[in-house]
């Protein structure tokens, strides 16, 4: 058992479970924010991802006992940050039809502008790697680029 | 409420907090976010009902509660846009709910309508359209009669308009709200005539987004794997890897010390109880039986997990096991399907005849799929001594719930069943398999709520996949035409099951109904095999319009023809719209340009779910640009689409499902694929059955030019998923010379200098 203290969407958690429980089911099971998803647990469909010390991170792959002194923000603190217009877009340009990858591309998304305000095409593709059985990857695509201000 | 089962208040309340405020019956939370959707129906009233359809807020917050489940398709807010086109309201104060099954069965059948009724789709299929327009004219015509009444005028000198009341004479306005208390008691003497299509003013006119996308966006959507109760346990699950063996020994011991691990339970099908009376469940139980498995009950999923994978474990795993692999099963279909004593599921005229010089042959085939949907399966269950209360990602409420029935053996009246939303379903989830392992686990765990969650590998051995074909097809060319003057065509299925043996897409395509080609013969045989297969988007039909529509490819190339203009020439009988479909699509990606080496262009039509009656299911055509490079890699480049559903109610709801159902077709058919050792799956995560990702995307052109204006308003999730493999594998003809008869193409050599 470990008990680690982290801060998740601006608030302070201390978590007592066993040191080797992923970061995804400490948010699900015992903080209760279940917006993160699983998926496939190992890190494959990006459906966990979550911002941790501001970085996007595959929380499926991220121990508890790892998580000391750690910022994350999930989904439920997205708008709260800086994914308001991004949320905004989603809605307006009708992305998701299940909705279950979402919270994981939105996550990523934000980190994507974070690291390249005006993104291309080719740098789109590669971090955006998150499945989507769906298949709303175009309109993903192009919220991201309305979001960054680049032609379509 | 029955002894053992959950405070209703106590459940919302805890949701409301650890969801993080979701907006759960307070109607003032509902109308600022104006899109709130909570799952379980008619308990979180808080308006003046109008009917169990229809519920009016004071602050006129308008739920209407869908008895058709959300899995992506907007079926959800599609029917409310139905509601709302004749009653007049405000769009951004409407809301939507799951209807309850259980309110269905006590009022017999008050949200039972048409083809399928809780079945995840349909919402514009002919009879649900007019029911629920009907619904939303009653109650528009009920808040005309409140008002007229207020005021002492007559109803006729009312208007409606965005919720507003108005005495035309006068101008004095009421809102819905203000008068729905007194509406919703009013009767009417005659049911109002609805608008003619024509005077829509949402319906065809507006494409709202989703209702449930602000939930989706910021975390709140409660899916099945999301339902929180107090008290609940989480359980981790394995059936026998192969379908159809038991288990032989297990060692609870060795878990049962690990952290928080509460119980290890045995899943016996022998323990189904039978259900006690007449059930009405939507497909029967054939294809949910209980499996044989063992679970491991925790207080949570983590521990449930580990404590499994440390179970030691030990399988009979009987007659499935002689399957070596996937390709033993294919062997054994053609083996079946090459006696010639398949059925015939088609004839005109006769094969034998025909005299033509030209003969075209080809032997196609596509293997097991998952359907994959990235929620794991699930669902919660919290069973007492005499009632069962289940939380489930369902498509199908009805099956869900008498699947509970069956299992439990408990009168219909002591179960409550509460639909989530669906993280994708894909078929996967109309059958309730789930539901009974779910309700077979937390029967032996009474008392508690058991939330079951089938890991990802779970999820991949125990699917219900998509049916294999292997097809032979055959055509004697006319000496003069070039087109068919005969094709026999036999299909043989793998199979475990016979409902999903379906030859949509295959023996009613029109130029096999219609006489265009004189001579038909087309039959249908299976080898039936441990494998469980079930419904995959489109059963079968996605298989078929591969085969039938590379063959026809492969016609049009020996006759010399151009492959769209040999499909116009098959076409030039049939309804208009199919040749639209395939001008438009042609044009799209601009057919008949000279490309490089290695790049190529190819068509294909299909059409779900009727092809071979007039005007009928909804026809796309896709044309495909491929780039193959000298190592062999596929690159699609682009996809264009053409439709004809008759007409359309949400345009770009309509664009998404096409676009999405084309997108997972070119998955289906670029990388997908089950294979089989000892009987057992072998691909387990997503690692090893590459679905296609952002960098797979070509552009996607969804053209609207086709459509034919006809009356229907058919549905569109499944046909897209068609055309796209053929449309793929032709231009990888065009663009390499090489014929690809089996999916996933990507598994074929195609290099080239």
């Amino acid at each position: 058992m470990a008990k680690v203290r982290f801060k998740v969407n601006g608030k302070l958690q201390t978590v007592d479970a066993d040191g080797d429980t992923p970061l995804l089911w400490v948010l699900r099971d015992h903080l209760g924010l279940t917006g993160t998803k699983y998926g496939c647990g190992i890190a494959q469909c990006g459906a966990c991802t979550v911002h941790m010390n501001g970085a996007a991170v595959r929380s499926c792959q991220v121990p508890l006992e790892s998580l000391g002194g750690a910022d994350l923000t999930t989904i439920e603190g997205l708008a709260a940050k800086d994914g308001g217009k991004l949320q905004a877009l989603w809605f307006e340009m009708n992305v998701p039809q299940c909705g279950y990858c979402q919270a994981g591309m939105l996550m990523a998304a934000s980190d994507l502008l974070r690291q390249h305000p005006k993104p291309s095409d080719d740098q789109i593709d590669a971090f955006m790697s998150n499945i989507c059985r769906c298949g709303t990857y175009p309109r993903i695509k192009a919220a991201i680029k309305r979001a960054a201000g680049v032609p379509a | 409420m029955s002894a053992g089962s959950i405070d209703r208040r106590g459940f919302l309340v805890t949701t409301a907090v650890v969801g993080g405020g979701m907006a759960l019956g307070l109607s003032a939370q509902a109308a600022v976010q104006g899109a709130q959707s909570v799952p379980w129906g008619p308990d979180a009233a808080f308006g003046a009902e109008f009917s169990p359809w229809i519920e009016i807020a004071p602050d006129d917050v308008i739920t209407v509660r869908v008895p058709t489940p959300e899995c992506g398709n907007g079926a959800m807010s599609q029917a409310a846009m139905n509601v709302a086109e004749e009653l007049d309201c405000d769009w951004s104060k409407l809301r939507v709910a799951f209807a309850s099954y259980a309110r269905d069965f006590a009022e017999k059948g008050v949200y039972n309508t048409g083809f399928l009724s809780f079945f995840s789709g349909h919402s514009t299929s002919k009879l649900r359209l007019q029911k629920t327009l009907q619904l939303g004219a009653s109650a528009r015509e009920r808040l005309k009669m409140a008002a007229a009444a207020r005021w002492g005028v007559p109803a006729s000198e009312i208007t409606t308009r965005n919720s507003v009341l108005t005495h035309s004479p006068t101008g004095r306005k009421l809102r819905y709200g203000e008068v729905a208390a007194e509406a919703a008691k009013a009767g009417l003497l005659a049911e109002p005539e609805l608008k003619p299509q024509g005077q829509w003013t949402l319906l065809g006119k507006k494409s709202p987004p989703k209702l449930n996308i602000p939930d989706i966006t910021h975390g709140s959507a409660v899916y099945g794997i999301d339902v929180k109760l107090p008290g609940m346990v989480h359980a981790a699950l394995m059936q026998c890897p192969v379908h159809g063996g038991k288990l032989k020994r297990h060692d609870p011991a060795k878990v049962l010390k690990m952290p928080g691990v509460r119980a290890v339970v045995v899943i016996d099908p022998a323990n189904t109880a039978g259900a006690k009376g007449k059930t009405a469940s939507t497909f029967g139980f054939a294809d949910s039986l209980c499996q044989s498995g063992v679970a491991v009950i925790a207080d949570h999923y983590w521990q449930a997990h580990k404590a499994l994978a440390a179970l030691p474990v030990e399988w009979d795993f009987g007659a499935g096991a002689q399957w070596q692999d996937a390709e033993a099963i294919y062997t054994a279909a053609r083996a079946r399907r090459d006696l010639g004593r398949g059925q015939v599921i088609r004839k005109l005229g006769d094969v034998g005849a025909a005299t033509g010089k030209r003969l075209v042959e080809g032997d196609y085939a596509t293997p097991y799929g998952e359907n994959a949907a990235l929620e794991p399966l699930n669902a919660t269950a919290l069973i007492t001594a005499d009632s069962a209360e289940v939380w489930a990602p369902t498509q199908d409420m009805s099956q869900a719930f008498w699947v509970t029935v069956d299992e439990t053996g408990l009168p219909p009246d002591k179960v409550t069943l509460h639909q989530t939303f669906i993280g994708g379903a894909y078929g996967r989830r109309g059958q309730g398999d789930d539901v009974r392992m779910a309700v077979a686990v937390a029967r032996q765990f009474p008392g508690k709520p058991v939330k079951v969650i089938w890991s990802r590998e779970e999820t991949f051995r125990q699917g219900r996949y998509r049916t294999p074909v292997v097809t032979k097809m055959h055509a004697v060319l006319d000496d003069a035409t070039g087109l068919p003057q005969a094709v026999s065509g036999d299909v043989g299925y793998a199979g475990s099951r016979a409902l999903f043996q379906m030859p949509l897409g295959f023996s009613d395509m029109p130029w096999f109904n219609n006489g265009v080609i004189p001579n038909v013969r087309l039959t249908s045989s299976a080898v039936p095999v441990n494998v469980l297969n079930g419904a995959f988007r489109g059963p079968c039909y996605n298989s078929h319009a591969f085969v039938v529509e590379s063959f026809i490819d492969e016609c049009s190339q020996v006759a010399g023809i151009d492959p769209l203009a040999y499909r116009l020439k098959l076409l030039a009988g049939w309804d208009k719209s199919w040749s639209d479909c395939l001008r438009s699509a042609a044009k799209g990606i601009g057919w008949g340009k000279a490309l490089p080496r290695g790049e190529g262009l190819g068509i294909a039509i299909s059409c779900w779910p009727v092809a071979n009656a007039r005007n009928s299911g909804t026809v796309v055509a896709c044309a495909a640009r491929v780039s193959v490079s000298k190592a062999g890699d596929i690159k699609v480049v682009q996809l264009d689409t053409a439709f004809d559903c008759g007409r359309i109610a949400n345009a770009d709801a309509v664009r998404a499902q096409i676009e999405g159902a084309t997108l997972f077709g070119m998955s289906l058919c670029l990388g997908e694929e089950l294979t089989i050792k000892e009987g057992m799956i072998a691909e387990t995560n997503f690692d090893q059955y590459p679905i296609a990702r952002m960098a797979d995307c070509p552009q996607v052109n969804v053209h609207f030019d086709a459509l034919s204006g006809h009356e229907r308003l058919e549905i569109i999730g499944e046909a897209a998923v068609g055309p796209v493999q053929p449309a793929i594998g032709n231009a990888i003809s065009a663009a390499t010379g090489k014929r690809l008869r089996q999916t996933p193409f990507r598994k074929a050599d195609l290099r080239w200098d």
